[in-house]
């Protein structure tokens, strides 16, 4: 499963970031090759958002180099960064849609950097595109919502939506930053099953991140475990062993409720590998 | 046991203040209340400017004998009027077309010219600090020029007619509506903002789908209540020479036709308060879709809809294959919006066509410009002596102290009336509620002059005017600030036992505190612009000099009084800008 250099979509190298006197990254490198499904491992604050946001020049590195379908992403300004931009979808984990447009406004928008100038309303874009966003929302089985206002679907309808929004973008790296963790068991399940289901249909990249060692396991092919900023785990799934889980999370513990909930995550995480 | 614990026994057994860290009483172990130096010189600036209203109103001399003396003018003035008079029907709706249509067509100027203004100047969207600067002086220095003195100077460039008064009530206007535009700007989820630059959108793009949707119900109710103040406005303008209502009423007046006067007047009167009836359901409307909620209306129009709404509806026949849904249905919804979308374009175009503009004064008006410029500069009293003018200005700052305190009680008192959490019963915070949208109605201005008819020309009539106008606003604003305090505190209160006084002055006075004084500030802020306005029409200070001036054609001494008023304005303005930052 590992990567062979001239295969890699992303290469980051040595990617430090520090914001005022905090470390988000530190001297993480990690190479990402077409058509994997990447899993960020790690708890709040470890640095996954972050180097995911790199990813997409949503970050500036303090230092180090990133580089994305073959661009060195920090040098990359106006036309050519959103060039770059289009051929990456982002999907949040607070699905981040404009509340008072409408769910095909808000699919339509993710055309805009292949169109020149702003666009106010659903007149402003052409039949051909409209027709492509149409087909995207049938895929997430929401064609009938198409017309309603954003906010009046459920979370999972929304992430549903965000997820056609990226497809609108005809990408090439689908990155998703924590795209459940807003989102009920049921919700949760049906959008990382279209994510994998899509990823296999396009053959895309995917990066995402995720706090929940369970489903990372059952659901990437790889996981990068990140703690305090640092890689600390670069694995395929199928050996992922208790002590690497470990290595992650327990010694980020301090006070007993979380090496308590830590426990717990270990043996269903043991349970997790026992069975497949 | 530890210290703590006997500490607390001993307390429970009332033992009394325990000796302890040396035998100190409680009293010497409190803490020390912390003093901010600032916090000083803010709390004695608001005591002094308190006192100086105080003694403003007395100066002015507005006392009960004078009051039953002036009666006798009243019934004089009445018995002149002999009743009301107004113009043939179609000359009046001639009238209220075009002052409604100048109005509107001035206040869409500013709202356009604002939307760049405030990109500039909120925090999340300008470019720089520098153009955030830019952007706020702007703002600031557009607010501080009256309409009426914008106009003034616009009348002496362009032929008489709409334009003078489209572009002062435009260039006047941005003051407001791009300040409140840029606070909708940083107010909003900077996720989907986010969303669409990860897609590769541009700035702009940024800025049309993932800005403007979230911000243009605030901006729309800005722009309505703006028009509604600008409405207000307007008859001041008539007495410059721009044309509508206010302009028929100033002729009215001079031609000491007292009836027809009136009669306008209140033409416009019953104009404003249903001006301030339409803009509010506009308002509640478009607020009322955005929180979901339902109006009674709409439970009668559609009773079942609540139901029906979690529940998944088969699929409707439109949304069969992506070929078929290309084609929006039409639904009530878009048929609703698609109406309203028509009427406010229809509105528009008809405001700007009975607005009659000339458009070739805007071609003229450049050639001219240097040479009308040049008649303004530099800046002289002329025959004028400086220290009139200086005592004229302090007599408006006077004026509008006094307008202010003298508002102050009654906006408390009818304002925590219209209250919902304050009011004792729903029967009186309606009618408070209704009284206040009546006060509010009335054009200060329009009270001024029947004022200033009735008690004769001074600072007596523009403060009465201005006072009363200011408990329309003031009291409006208190309601809203004590409906906005956390409920929490009053319930906390009233479980303790404590009455409904008792809950009001201990809950929640305390937590609407800050933003009575900032309202208070903001009243003093409206009543120094007002008060200049108000000697227009011979409510006192220094507009009457300034209309003078301007009437006589001497341009230098209304550059010099507009640079005086300019400075005031400012200097309040900086003054009420420390104090929201002090006391928030």
């Amino acid at each position: 499963m590992t990567a062979s250099a001239s295969d890699a979509l992303i290469r980051l190298d040595g990617v430090t970031k520090t914001f005022g006197t905090t470390t988000a990254l530190k001297d993480a490198s990690l190479e990402v090759s077409r058509g994997e499904i990447v899993v960020l491992l790690g708890l709040s604050g470890s640095g996954k958002s972050t180097l995911l946001r790199h990813l997409d020049g949503l970050e500036i590195p303090t230092a180090g180099s990133v580089e994305v379908l073959g661009a060195q992403v920090p040098s990359l300004k106006g036309r050519a960064l959103r060039d770059l931009r289009s051929r990456v979808g982002f999907i949040f984990q607070q699905f981040e849609l404009v509340p008072s447009l409408t769910v095909l406004e808000n699919v339509l928008t993710g055309s805009l950097s292949g169109v020149r100038g702003p666009r106010l309303g659903l007149w402003g874009y052409s039949r051909a595109s409209k027709l492509t966003a149409l087909e995207h929302l049938d895929r997430v089985g929401l064609l009938d919502r198409a017309y309603q206002r954003s906010d009046t679907l459920s979370g999972g309808q929304q992430q549903r939506v965000a997820i056609a929004r990226a497809l609108m973008q005809k990408p090439a790296i689908l990155l998703a930053d924590e795209p459940v963790a807003s989102l009920d068991p049921e919700s949760s399940e049906q959008v990382m099953a279209l994510i994998r289901e899509i990823a296999a249909d396009e053959g895309l990249t995917v990066v995402c991140s995720l706090h929940q060692v369970d489903l990372a396991i059952s659901w990437a092919d790889r996981i990068v475990g990140l703690r305090h900023g640092e890689v600390v785990l670069d694995t395929p799934t199928g050996d992922l062993t208790k002590s690497e889980v470990m290595e992650i999370y327990g010694r980020v513990a301090t006070t007993t409720a979380e090496i308590r909930a830590v426990a717990e995550e270990l043996v269903e995480a043991a349970a997790q590998v026992a069975a497949s | 046991m530890t210290a703590l614990d006997s500490a607390t026994d001993a307390a429970t057994r009332g033992g009394g203040p325990v000796p302890r860290g040396g035998g100190q009483t409680v009293a010497e172990r409190a803490p020390k209340r912390p003093i901010s130096p600032e916090r000083i010189a803010a709390s004695l600036t608001l005591v002094a400017l308190v006192v100086l209203g105080i003694l403003a109103v007395r100066d002015v001399d507005i006392s009960i004998p004078a009051m039953v003396q002036s009666r006798g003018n009243a019934e004089n003035f009445m018995a002149r009027v002999g009743g009301l008079t107004f113009p043939a029907p179609a000359d009046l709706a001639w009238l209220i077309a075009l002052t409604v249509g100048l109005v509107l067509v001035g206040t869409l100027l500013a709202a356009v010219l604002s939307v760049p203004i405030a990109y500039l100047a909120a925090a999340n969207t300008t470019p720089g600090n520098g153009w955030r600067a830019a952007a706020r002086f702007i703002g600031v220095l557009t607010r501080a020029l009256p309409d009426v003195v914008l106009a003034m100077a616009f009348v002496l460039m362009f032929s008489l007619g709409t334009l003078p008064g489209i572009l002062a009530i435009g260039i006047h206007s941005i003051g407001m509506i791009s300040k409140m535009f840029a606070d909708a700007i940083e107010q909003i989820d900077e996720g989907p903002r986010l969303a669409i630059r990860a897609a590769g959108g541009s700035k702009m793009q940024e800025f049309t789908s993932g800005i403007l949707p979230q911000v243009l119900p605030s901006w729309v109710a800005t722009v309505l209540h703006r028009n509604d103040i600008n409405l207000r406005g307007s008859v001041v303008l008539g007495y410059v020479g721009v044309a509508g209502l206010g302009l028929e009423m100033s002729y009215a007046f001079k031609s000491l036709n007292y009836g027809k006067g009136l009669g306008i007047a209140l033409v416009i009167f019953i104009l404003c308060v249903a001006m301030e009836i339409v803009s509010s359901m506009v308002r509640g409307a478009m607020l009322g879709e955005q929180k979901h909620t339902r109006s009674w209306i709409d439970r009668i129009l559609h009773p079942r809809l609540g139901a029906h709404a979690s529940t998944q509806v088969e699929r409707p026949a439109w949304a069969a294959s992506p070929e078929t849904a290309v084609r929006r249905p039409w639904t009530a919804q878009r048929i609703r919006h698609t109406i309203a979308g028509v009427v406010a374009v229809l509105v528009v175009i008809g405001s700007v066509l009975v607005s009659q503009i000339n458009w070739m004064d805007l071609i003229t008006f450049w050639a001219k410009l240097p040479e009308v410029a040049a008649k303004f500069w530099p800046p002289s009293f002329g025959n004028y002596d400086a220290s009139a003018m200086f005592q004229a200005m302090r007599e408006t700052v006077a004026i509008a102290l006094a307008a202010t305190v003298l508002t102050l009680l009654p906006s408390l008192l009818l304002g925590s009336l219209a209250a919902r959490n304050v009011a004792p019963s729903s029967g009186a915070r309606g009618t408070a509620r209704l009284l206040l949208v009546g006060i509010r109605g009335i054009p200060e201005l329009i009270l001024a002059i029947v004022l200033v008819v009735i008690t004769g020309l001074g600072a007596q009539a523009g403060v009465i005017a201005l006072a009363i106008g200011g408990i329309g606003l003031l009291g409006k604003l208190i309601a809203d600030s004590f409906e906005e305090v956390d409920r929490g505190p009053e319930r906390a209160l009233r479980a303790v036992g404590a009455t409904r006084l008792q809950t009001y002055t201990s809950a929640t006075v305390p937590q609407g505190m800050q933003a009575l004084i900032g309202h208070s500030f903001y009243m003093l802020d409206t009543n120094i612009r007002a008060a200049t306005i108000l000697g227009i029409v011979g409510g006192g200070g220094v507009g009457y000099y300034l209309l003078n001036a301007s009437q006589g054609s001497r341009y230098e001494t209304v550059t010099a009084i507009v640079l005086m008023i300019l400075a005031t304005v400012l200097v309040v303005e900086g003054l009420a800008m420390w104090m929201r930052k002090v006391f928030r």
